[in-house]
Formats: structure tokens, C-alpha cells, sequence
């Protein structure tokens, strides 16, 4: 914690433990801290006994909550949304080389040639949005949906891109949206944690646990990973053959020694410590509650396409769902391999179908699920890579594309956001964005503002400077808005 | 300085004399520019006024004095006595928003009356100017006189009971010997001392009893393990390569280079020249060079399609940002694209610095490296110095599975086509790391068959191998053009600036009284960085290390001593400590023994009601700090209690029992078998560190994935740190271990003398008669032994150093 934060924790913690005279509540502690300039400049005002306590924003959100569906390995928006006719004309000629000219890649070598998506597109609803024929599932949505078709990163190795795209900063330690989000606001939930983190896919997401680190903010913000298999949360099960009762009684002797402790040496700190214990007391009940899918109707697993018993994409997003309606802040869904190289297991044909399928029906139905329960409105739900794929085919065991940070797509459904438009438009060649570029700071700025933040002012001190989440840079994108 | 804030005495000054220390409020009489005109002016002005060329307005800065009285297009922002004339003063109270200050752009908060009035003030009194305190030479006055000369032990009472007295307060009375004991063995050793080791000292009638205490535990070469923990932080020591595939590397015999220097004692000047410029010395030793792997802990990123200079650059800027904050406790890395906003570090100066590390013959790469054997480092195995610990074992040469695999590949190949198993042969060509699962289990059970008692440790990566490769730092023979980079960005290099050569921060050097004109390679840094003269690497590693016995640093902000951080509480304390450092030949554990015997640190940590008012964060010190300890400490501390800690020194690290699916978020899945010999009981710091996926229980208390240097660790308190002590096996299994201790050590039937024991080897106290009678309700519902070790180690005080 910081010097503040510790300040802070110290006049709330006396102010809770009723050493003040003044007998003042918890919403007239915090008008009492803004007023006297306490308030952390751009944080929060935390209780530090309660740090994921549900507290306002800084301006009424649009957005409640977020859902973050991350499709891992950087899926090749020329195969999926951005249809590009010119490269058929062009296929398998040289690239011009005034779009060539300064560009990095990670793979090419300079020789490969323009290719055009084998896969069928057409448009789509009222929006008109093209889909390609591997994606028949978002065609439901496709009036749902702002289709960001302009986005733009800076960074194209998968690791570095991952946490730029969640920290906004290519290397580790900074913290992830999902840990700026709990600090900004906190979570409804008393009985799962803030930020949850959930996986699918052959293999974890390149960037490991520095993808919903907290960095430099408390860990109470850090993303929990719930796993698919055995306990959802490491140790979240009382050792074998004990029955909740006897263990209700460990947890209260437990406390019981605590309290003497409080009473022996009057630091606050036990107390924080008891409530801890009461929380993973709760947790020991809420969090298989929350993974048993059997409480769901039949029709609705069949939306989402789950099999009972499977760990899968499909398991997990309707897993997010029920995690929105539990009050947790923020869910973010790995999914890989969408990294389609041409390699074995990557390439652009069954390789590409398969992960297609993987994900099309779920993420429909999770959007279409949160409308239909009234949770859309408040509930961000963001899909998307860490950057796109490049016109050019590369060449290795059969034919891919190499990573493109210059322009892909990324969708954003509910939440305050405009459906059914189309934002962002690339070049003939989808070499680059001509019109409405969404740089992903600005991405950031805008789900920030979606939740009531201004991103200049949501900031963090550390090492004698305010960090936030966009550095220095970041534009809302006010023109998506609903 | 214990103010209200004038804003608020209205409303409630008992609840607000919590916000009073370290804040400034009211108007001093005589400010001073570094206590109460900085940090106005740094907050407020200096984004736009201050060091940054780039970022300057109407050239004007007013953190130089001679520029601040200067005429500039509006006239002279300062003259000295005369407010009304000063244009500063002028722009702060306008109400023309094109003229005010800070302008509506800036999106800062306007002044407030009582830093006007301040600003006025110190504008009549001359508008004097001083250094940062940081960057100033070290203060020699002598310790401050007291009244009560009999509550000091050494001058650090003086210090700390000066400013007691002079707030009428009163130091809190010592804490009792089992508390002193316990605190002083978490603090030393990370352990906690055995009841006998207990009821020795709480017994012994000497009246230097404590200092004896303290001399033993120094000794003990656990010591070296837990101080080497904190120095490892800032190393970022780990045993991965970091970013995405995060394969296994072996750094562990720089880890023990660390350990084997701090229990020798090694001056600090010398551990940091032998760890920065070790291999720069006249004929180095082989130890000098295992200690350049201090900034090999870079990260590799082996991701396919990388561009290699990348992120040779980015371990280059790593190892500046590393060095400035561990020995200088200063943000450089904020120079990386633009010149420091607040302090004098210019963006030139950064890339000079960088040209000290921007030699190096690594590119994202293994580079150079020495073959080290296990056990080399400590030269000779080391005997345990107090009963308690438990022996030190140097396992037995048996050749490693890498150099069987060398020796069985060239037999096989040796065989006629026909009479080689195709399969093995094969799997045993390809390296390791690409193996699949198949061909990996293939040859470790043939080097398990042919080594059955080797395999049995779970030892199979080469990097855990008895004999390692260690990365080490080295310098190209023909160095690099080192340019500056434009925003930081590797592939903008500043060419028309011409190459930078190597050079140090001028805002340091100014304390030398007479400084090198030269600096040429990592030597010469290093030797800078040690100069008596430098001011701030004795003041910011002996504000560390007190930080880590009073849980906060006398600079809170221990990573940043420039301008934006916070000003020391005690000052001349700080500077006492500094020299004093210099004085007893840079010897961490003269400084270790001088704090640990001071009457400051021996006091008791229990809060009282006079406090509360008057010092409710304890910044002046009138009481101990109650703290909660680090991660590994958490699992060391449950494994003394139960008595099964391996103490075994050094050599590869070890995988204590995880459960499945730690991997299940990863890039690359990790073979972790836990080992089933004594390696499972080693202590957490030898735990295998995958900087993708630590061990969970490090995480959850805090530790960090080392990607960059840790030079404080947050203490979180979370449902998972619960969850964690209550229901991991390996708890459960140290519980079980503790409960048979218990039957074990107290023989017969009596339940409440079994309950104390168990007691006292958790706290090393005994239960006060509500906490036995606590314990007897949950023992009389059924619940054994074990149950009730579960219990102990799942209270706060378990996991508090008190």
C-alpha cells in the first residue's frame, strides 16, 4: 500500500472502530475525506476492512459490470469480420510496398504474398455487418453488437501484446483492467471475489497470471482464476470427511482466538483478518453453488451449446453470466488458439474452423442470455484478441496469416454501447484503419468511461508518480455510445 | 507537527488527528522550501516548470532558483521579499482563466489559502532555496540530548526518544522475552526459535542475556537465508525466463552466492561492486563472477518471431531501472522516454547511464555463462551453529540426468543401427525443452532405471542438475554505438545526438566533494555507487533495512527519495544510520545488531489508547509494530513449529507439494512432481519460481513475479490467504506433523499440558487462561491434535511478527 492508502486505512480503520467520537457513518466518512482533500486524487475512497465494498464511480456509468471474452493468439479478422474482396483481385501478388514501407512483423520474412479469405461473407441485419460463414451463430447478434472494425495496438509478440492489451503496457507489473475496475468501484458480491478469470482452450493464454495481475495495486484487486476441473479456487475445499458443521466450529475457534488477539494488542488488523476468514467461510458455499450447471434449464444449456460435465468456452460463458448475476465486477474468459500461423494445430482451415465453433454459439448465446434476463443494459461484454492477422499469407506447413497490429476487429455488446453500428473502416487491403481508429488506450479510455471513470482520474501513486491504466495517452470514444 | 487541517477544525479535531502527520496544513512561520515549498511547488508547478525541457511553458522552471528571479515575457515570476511583485503569486490568485495557475488544462486542483499564505511567506522571508534533502551530503550532527537518558540503549533511542519527548510522548515498555525472542527470530531467520531455545533465554539471568540472544542468532546461518530473501527481491531473482513459454533456468548459484555473502558478512561496497562489476575486476574469482548474475535475472522472451534486440534493450533498461531504485531509490526508469518531470535526471542522463549495460554480449539470450556445481558456492558444508537445526546435507555426486543423457546418447549411437532402441535414441537427441510428453517420459525411466535413487528426488530438468550452466554478465569486445533513444523506443535511435558515453547522474554527483571525470564500464558505476561519498546508497539501504523491523522505512517511500516521494520522519536518524553504515565498514550485521539491541526496537507492539490520538499510524516509533509476515515466512514458520524443516543450505530448487491444474492458465505446461525426500520440507525460498505461475501460496501472501525488481512487498489480507492456511495439504500435512511433535515431546495423557506445548511451539508463549479455555472447547468437541494445530496456524498471531 501506499502512504496514502495507509493514511487512509488508518483514520477509517479509527473511524470504524468507533475510537471517534464523532459517530459519523461510512458514506459521512467519505464526504468527510473528499472534503478535507483525502480522498486519494483520482482513487477511490477505500475501507480498507472492506476493500472490494461496492462504492461509486466518479459519474453514473453505463455499465455495472464487464465480461471479457479474450480470444487468445490474436483471431484473424480477415477470416472472420473484415471482408476484403481487393485481395482476391491481388492474390498471391506482392503486397505494394508503400504499405509495407516501416512495417514489423513477426514471422514474415519479406517474400509472402497477399492473400484473400477462402471463407464466404455476407451481410448481415439491419447494421448490414458482413460475417464470414464460419461464424453462423453471430448472426444473431450481428444487431446486438458495435463492431469496432478499426482497432489498433502497438505491440506484436503474443505475451507483450496480451498484457498491453489488458494493462495497457507491453511488459509485466502494471495492473489489468479487471484489478482498475475493482479498485474504481468494488464488487456487489460478498461471496466471490471482484475480478474472476476463467480459461478454455488447449493451453493457458501466453502472459500467464501478469494478465490479471494487480500490479502495483492491492492484491484484494487481483483477477482469481476459477478453474474448470477440481476445486474452482485453489484449497477451496475442507480437508476430507470434515462436515460443514465441524468446520464452522474451526472457523469460529479461529475467530475466537483472533478476537482475544484484538483485544490482547488492539490492532485493526485482526480484525481485517476475521473478516477474511468469514468471507472464505462463505465462499466454501458460494463458489460450487455458482459452478454447478445443473440448476440451469435445459434450453438454456442447449443455447450456450454446454455439455454437462465438459469444461469448455461454452461452460465458461455461461459460467460469466452467472457470475454477473452474483454481483462479481469484472469476468474475463480466455479462449486459445486462435494464433494461425499455418503450423501444425494452427492453421487457417480445420485448425481455424474448429476454434470458430468453439466460441460462435457461446458468445451469441451469452449475449442474447444477458438480454433476455435484463442484464445486457448494465453487463459490458468485450470480444476480442490481442491484435489481428495480416493480409499476406505466411507459408509454413500449410498457409497462415502473421500477427498485424495496424487493424483488426474487436465487438463490444450492451453496457451504454451503440448496437448494431459498425465503427472503424480499413483500407482495400486491410493493411491499415482509413476512418475511426480505436488505438487500444483509447479502448481503455472508453470502457473506463462506460463505467463512470474518467481514465485521467482514476489513478494509482506508486514510486512517486499517479499511474493509470492509460499512461498518458487515451481518447473516449464517445461516438459508440448508445 | 501535529496540526489540524485549518479546513476541518470545525468539524471533529480528535477524528482528524489521524490525517495530521505527514500532512501539510496551517502556515508555518518560517517555511522551508524542501518541508513546505517543494512539495507545493512539485505537486502544482513543476509539470510544466520543473525539469523537463520538453515539457516546459514559457521557459520558465521553478525548481532553479536563478530561472525562477529571472526576467521572463511576463515579468519575474519570484522577487525575493517583495510577494506583491511576483508574478507567481500574481497567476495562482488570478481569476482570468487565461492567466491563472495551474491553468484549467492542467487538470489540477487549485491552491489552497493556507499554501498561498505559505508561498507569500517564504517569498517575504527571501524565497530561499535548498537542495533536496536526498541528493544532500550526509548530516554529522550528534544525536540529539533526551531527558530520559535512562531509556537509551544506543544513540538510534536518542533520535527516536528526542522527537517522543518533544511531542509528550511516552516510548512503549519492552516486550516480554518470549515476544522478544519470537520477533527477533522472524526478523533474523524467518524461523521460529524451539522451546528449548525459549525457555533458555526467558531463564537465562544474565543481564546482557538479550544481546547474547542476538549475537547466536547472527550467527546462525539461517540468517543468510532470510536477509538473502530480501536482497533476492530486489534482485528479481527467479528460476524462470519470464514472458510467455517461461522455461526453467538455473539461477540458483547466484541465489546461494547471495546467502554465503550476507552470512560472511561481506561489506555491502564490496557486494556491490562484486555483483555489478565482478567480472570488471583484476583477475576475478570464480565466486565475483557467479555474483554478476545479479542482472542476469533479466527475463528471456523465447516466444517464436521475436526481434531479439528488442528485448536486449529491454533487459538493458531493466538493469538501469534495477540499479536506480535498489541503490538509489530513485524512479530513473521515468527518464526512459522524456526527462524526469520532477527530478534532475534528464532523458541524456538516462542513456548514459544505460551505456554501462548496454555492452552486454546477452541478446535475449543465455550470453556467457560459468559452470557451477552444487555446494560449490558455499566452498564447504556448513555446520548448523545452534542445536535446534536440523543437519545440513550435501547429497552425494551421482551424474546428473543431463550428463547421463550425453553419455548414453554417444553409447547408443555407438551401437549398430539394429541393436539401438530407435525410440529412445531419438527422443534422446532432441533437446530436452522440445521433447514431447512421451519421449521426456521415455528418457527419464531409462535414467531412472539406471539411476534409481537420482531420479527418485524428482530432479530430471537439467537446470536443477547437480552441475548448472550460470548465466553471468559479460561486455562485447567491440562495444555497441549507444545512442539515445527517441521516446524510448528501441528502433529510434537519436543518431544525429551522437553516441552517449557512459556516465552518471549529475543531481547524485553534486554531494561529491571531488568525483571521477571518467566513468567507463559497470566498475567504475558500481564504485561510484559505494563512494562514501554518495549519499544516497547508504541512506536508502539502511532505510530498507529498517523498514523490514518496523514494518515502514523512516523514507515511507523507500523506493522513491526524489522529489515526489515522502520526506523522512526522522531525518538525522536516517543520516546517523547512513554514516554510521559507512563508519563500521559497510557490515550489515553490526547495523543488524545496533537496531535489534536499540530500546526502539525492543519495545512492546500493543497499541495504546494515547496513541491512538496522537500517533495513530506510529510514525514516531513509541511502540513496536505489529507485522505480518512474508510469504515464504508463512510455510517456514508452520514448518519449525512442526519440527519438520529440512534446513539443507543452498543448491537446486525444490517443489514442495501443488496441487493440479497451477498450470491450467499457462502458456506452457511445467512438470511439477513434489518431491518426496526431505526437499519437501526445504524452506519457500527454495521453491521453484515459475514467473508465470509461482507457487500458489507465494502469490496469495504477496509475492510478486519478480519481472522487475521488489524492493517492499504488499501485505494483503485476503479470503485466499485464508482458504490457503486452512485447507492446503501441505498444511494439513505440517498440522499432522506438528500434533505428532506434540505427542512425541509430551509423553502420558495430559491434554492441557499437550494443548500449551503445541501452543508454545506456535507462539512461543504460553495461552493466556481465555485462549487455553478457548482451545480445551475445541480439543473437549473431539477434535485432536491435528485439528487443533490447524487451528493455531490459521490466527493471525501465527503469521504475525508481534
Amino acid at each position: 500500500m501506499n502512504p496514502h492508502d495507509l493514511q487512509l486505512r488508518d483514520i477509517t480503520r479509527r473511524h470504524f472502530f468507533g475510537k471517534c467520537a464523532l459517530g459519523v457513518g461510512a458514506l459521512a466518512l467519505q464526504q468527510l475525506l473528499a472534503e478535507s482533500g483525502w480522498a486519494a486524487p483520482g482513487g477511490p475512497v477505500i475501507d480498507p476492512m472492506h476493500p472490494l465494498a461496492p462504492r461509486p464511480p466518479q459519474f453514473a456509468p453505463k455499465a455495472k459490470r464487464v465480461i471479457y471474452l479474450f480470444m487468445a493468439g490474436g483471431p484473424s479478422q480477415l477470416d472472420l469480420f473484415d471482408y476484403k474482396p481487393k485481395l482476391l483481385e491481388f492474390q498471391g501478388q506482392a503486397p505494394p510496398p508503400s504499405l509495407m514501407a516501416g512495417k514489423r512483423f513477426a514471422f514474415l520474412k519479406g517474400n509472402e504474398k497477399l492473400l484473400a479469405s477462402p471463407r464466404k461473407f455476407e451481410a448481415y441485419g439491419q447494421c448490414g455487418m458482413t460475417i464470414s460463414e464460419v461464424l453462423p451463430y453471430h448472426r444473431q447478434i450481428v444487431d446486438e453488437v458495435c463492431w469496432l472494425r478499426g482497432l489498433s495496438t502497438d505491440v506484436f509478440n503474443h505475451a507483450p501484446a496480451k498484457l498491453f492489451m489488458n494493462t495497457g503496457f507491453q511488459a509485466p507489473g502494471r495492473p489489468a483492467m479487471g484489478a482498475w475496475t475493482t479498485y474504481g468501484l468494488g464488487s456487489q458480491s460478498r461471496d466471490l471475489p471482484g475480478f474472476v478469470v476463467l480459461q478454455s482452450g488447449p493451453r493457458g493464454p501466453r502472459g500467464g497470471s501478469a494478465l490479471w495481475s494487480s500490479g502495483f495495486l492491492p492484491t484484494s484487486y487481483q483477477g482469481v482464476p476459477f478453474r474448470g476441473k477440481g476445486d474452482p479456487i485453489l484449497y477451496l475445499h475442507s480437508p476430507e470427511g470434515q462436515t460443514r458443521e465441524r468446520e464452522r466450529d474451526f472457523y469460529d475457534t479461529v475467530g475466537a482466538l483472533n478476537h482475544t488477539r484484538l483485544d490482547d494488542t488492539g490492532d485493526p488488523e485482526i480484525m481485517t483478518r476475521i473478516n477474511s476468514y468469514e468471507m472464505a467461510f462463505r465462499m466454501q458455499t458460494s463458489a460450487p453453488e455458482l459452478m454447478d450447471l445443473s440448476q440451469e434449464k435445459p434450453e438454456t444449456l442447449e443455447l450456450y451449446g454446454v455439455k454437462p460435465g465438459e469444461s469448455s468456452f461454452a461452460a465458461n460463458c455461461l459460467l460469466a453470466r452467472r457470475l454477473a448475476e452474483r454481483g462479481v465486477r469484472f469476468v474475463q474468459l480466455y479462449h486459445t488458439n486462435w494464433d494461425s500461423h499455418g503450423g501444425p494445430g494452427e492453421n487457417l482451415n480445420g485448425d481455424f474452423e474448429k476454434v470458430c465453433k468453439e466460441v460462435d454459439q457461446a458468445s451469441a448465446a451469452l449475449v442474447l442470455d444477458l438480454k433476455q434476463r435484463g442484464l445486457l443494459e448494465d453487463t459490458l461484454v468485450i470480444w476480442g484478441g490481442e491484435f489481428g492477422r495480416t493480409p499476406m499469407g505466411e507459408n509454413r506447413a500449410s498457409i497462415g496469416r502473421d500477427h498485424h497490429v495496424d487493424a483488426f476487429t474487436l465487438w463490444l455488446a450492451g453496457g451504454g454501447v451503440k448496437p448494431g453500428l459498425i465503427y472503424g473502416q480499413t483500407d482495400e487491403l486491410g493493411f491499415g484503419v482509413v476512418e475511426n481508429k480505436v488505438h487500444v488506450h483509447d479502448l481503455h479510455a472508453t470502457i473506463l468511461h462506460l463505467l463512470g471513470f474518467d481514465h485521467e482520474k482514476l489513478t494509482y501513486r506508486f514510486q512517486g508518480r499517479d499511474f493509470r491504466l492509460t499512461d498518458v495517452h487515451g481518447q473516449v470514444v464517445k461516438e459508440i455510445f448508445a | 507537527m501535529l496540526r489540524p487541517p485549518a479546513l476541518l477544525s470545525s468539524l471533529c479535531i480528535s477524528a482528524l488527528l489521524a490525517l495530521t502527520i505527514g500532512a501539510s496544513a496551517a502556515v508555518p512561520d518560517k517555511p522551508g522550501y524542501n518541508h513546505d515549498i517543494r512539495p507545493i511547488l512539485s505537486d502544482k508547478c513543476f509539470y510544466c516548470h520543473g525539469p523537463d525541457e520538453k515539457k516546459r511553458e514559457a521557459k520558465l522552471r521553478l525548481d532553479v532558483r536563478d530561472n525562477a528571479l529571472a526576467e521572463h515575457d511576463s515579468g519575474h515570476a519570484i522577487v525575493p521579499g517583495k510577494p506583491e511583485e511576483s508574478e507567481l503569486l500574481k497567476r495562482i490568485l488570478s481569476h482570468d482563466k487565461d492567466d491563472v495557475m495551474p491553468p484549467p488544462k492542467a487538470k489540477k486542483p487549485p491552491l489552497t489559502a493556507d499554501e498561498i499564505a505559505t508561498l507569500r511567506r517564504w517569498i517575504e522571508q527571501g524565497a530561499v532555496y535548498e537542495g533536496h534533502w536526498a541528493f544532500l551530503p550526509l548530516n554529522s550532527a550528534p544525536p540529539p540530548k533526551v531527558k530520559n537518558r535512562a531509556w537509551v540503549r544506543n544513540p538510534i533511542d536518542q533520535y527516536i526518544l528526542a522527537r517522543l519527548e518533544s511531542e509528550g510522548i511516552q516510548p512503549s515498555p519492552e516486550a516480554d522475552r518470549p515476544t522478544l525472542i519470537r520477533r527477533l527470530y522472524l526478523d533474523l531467520l524467518g524461523l521460529l526459535p524451539s522451546p528449548e531455545e525459549v525457555a533458555a533465554f526467558v531463564a537465562d539471568p544474565a543481564p546482557n542475556a538479550y544481546e547474547k540472544l542476538v549475537d547466536r542468532t547472527l550467527a546462525n546461518f539461517h540468517y543468510g537465508e532470510r536477509w538473502g530473501r530480501h536482497w533476492l527481491d530486489q534482485a528479481r531473482y527467479a528460476d524462470s525466463n519470464g514472458y510467455s513459454i517461461d522455461s526453467a533456468r538455473a539461477m540458483w548459484p547466484y541465489r546461494d552466492w547471495v546467502i554465503k555473502a550476507l552470512n560472511d558478512d561481506m561489506p555491502f561496497d564490496q557486494f556491490t561492486i562484486e555483483q555489478l562489476g565482478g567480472d570488471l575486476l583484476p583477475h576475478p574469482t570464480k565466486s565475483q563472477l557467479i555474483a554478476t548474475a545479479f542482472h542476469r535475472n533479466t527475463m528471456i522472451n523465447e516466444e517464436g518471431g521475436t526481434k531479439p534486440e528488442q528485448f536486449r534493450v529491454e533487459s538493458a533498461i531493466d538493469r538501469v531501472n534495477t540499479t536506480g531504485s535498489v541503490w538509489l531509490g530513485l524512479t530513473v526508469g521515468c527518464a526512459q522516454c522524456h526527462s524526469h518531470k520532477f527530478d534532475p535526471i534528464s532523458q541524456r542522463e538516462f542513456y548514459q547511464f544505460l551505456a554501462f549495460f548496454n555492452q552486454g554480449e546477452d541478446v535475449n539470450a543465455k550470453g556467457a555463462t560459468i559452470q557451477v556445481a552444487k555446494g560449490e558456492v558455499f566452498g564447504h558444508p556448513v555446520k548448523p551453529t545452534t542445536a535446534e537445526i536440523q543437519s545440513i546435507k550435501f547429497p552425494k555426486k551421482t551424474p546428473t540426468q543431463e550428463q547421463w543423457e550425453r553419455k548414453e546418447l554417444a553409447r547408443l549411437e555407438a551401437l549398430p543401427p539394429d541393436k539401438a532402441p530407435t525410440e529412445l535414441l531419438l527422443s534422446l537427441k532432441i533437446v530436452d525443452s522440445t521433447r514431447d510428453e512421451g519421449q521426456k517420459k521415455l528418457v527419464n525411466e531409462a535414467y531412472a532405471k539406471a539411476y534409481p535413487k537420482a531420479a527418485k528426488t524428482g530432479k530430471k530438468v537439467d537446470v536443477n542438475a547437480d552441475v548448472v550452466d550460470l548465466m553471468i554478465m559479460q561486455d562485447l569486445d567491440k562495444p555497441r554505438p549507444n545512442y539515445l533513444l527517441i521516446r524510448g523506443d528501441y528502433t529510434r535511435p537519436d543518431e544525429k545526438g551522437g553516441p552517449l558515453q557512459p556516465g552518471v547522474l549529475s543531481a547524485v554527483s553534486a554531494a561529491f566533494h571531488e568525483a571521477p571525470r571518467e566513468y567507463r564500464n559497470r566498475l567504475d558505476l558500481a564504485r561510484w555507487l559505494v563512494d562514501p561519498q554518495n549519499p544516497l546508497t547508504p541512506r536508502v539501504t539502511m532505510n530498507r533495512v529498517w523498514m523490514r523491523y518496523f514494518g515502514r522505512g523512516i523514507v515511507e517511500t523507500e523506493e522513491d527519495f526524489g522529489t515526489q516521494g515522502t520526506e523522512p520522519t526522522h531525518p538525522e536518524l536516517l543520516d546517523w544510520l547512513a554514516r554510521e553504515f559507512i563508519h563500521q565498514g559497510w557490515s550489515l550485521k553490526k547495523m543488524h545488531r545496533l537496531i535489534v539491541t536499540s530500546a526502539t526496537y525492543r519495545q512492546s507492539s500493543n497499541a495504546h489508547p494515547d496513541l491512538a490520538e496522537k500517533d495513530p499510524r506510529n510514525l514516531l516509533l513509541a511502540r513496536q509494530e505489529r507485522v505480518r509476515v512474508e510469504a515464504e515466512i508463512v510455510r517456514d514458520a508452520a514448518l519449525s513449529a512442526s519440527g519438520m524443516l529440512d534446513g539443507t543450505i543452498g543448491g537446486p530448487s525444490v517443489h514442495p507439494p501443488q496441487p493440479d491444474g497451477v498450470y491450467s492458465f499457462t502458456q506452457t505446461g511445467k512438470v511439477w512432481k513434489a518431491d518426496t525426500d526431505g526437499n519437501r520440507f526445504r524452506r519457500g525460498l527454495y521453491a521453484q519460481f515459475y514467473r508465470s505461475a509461482p507457487y500458489p501460496l507465494l502469490t496469495t501472501f504477496d509475492e510478486p513475479n519478480f519481472s522487475n525488481a521488489c524492493t517492499r512487498r504488499a501485505r494483503s489480507n485476503t479470503p485466499l490467504q485464508a482458504l490457503n492456511v486452512a485447507n492446503d495439504p501441505a498444511f494439513l500435512e505440517m498440522a499432522e506433523g506438528l500434533a505428532q511433535r506434540v505427542q512425541r515431546e509430551v509423553p502420558g495423557e495430559d491434554t492441557d499440558a499437550r494443548l500449551r506445548y503445541a501452543f508454545l511451539l506456535c507462539f512461543s508463549r504460553d495461552p493466556s487462561p481465555k485462549e487455553l479455555s478457548i482451545l480445551r472447547g475445541y480439543a473437549a468437541k473431539g477434535n485432536d491434535l491435528a485439528a487443533l494445530a490447524r487451528v493455531l496456524f490459521n490466527t493471525d498471531n501465527f503469521i504475525t511478527r508481534e
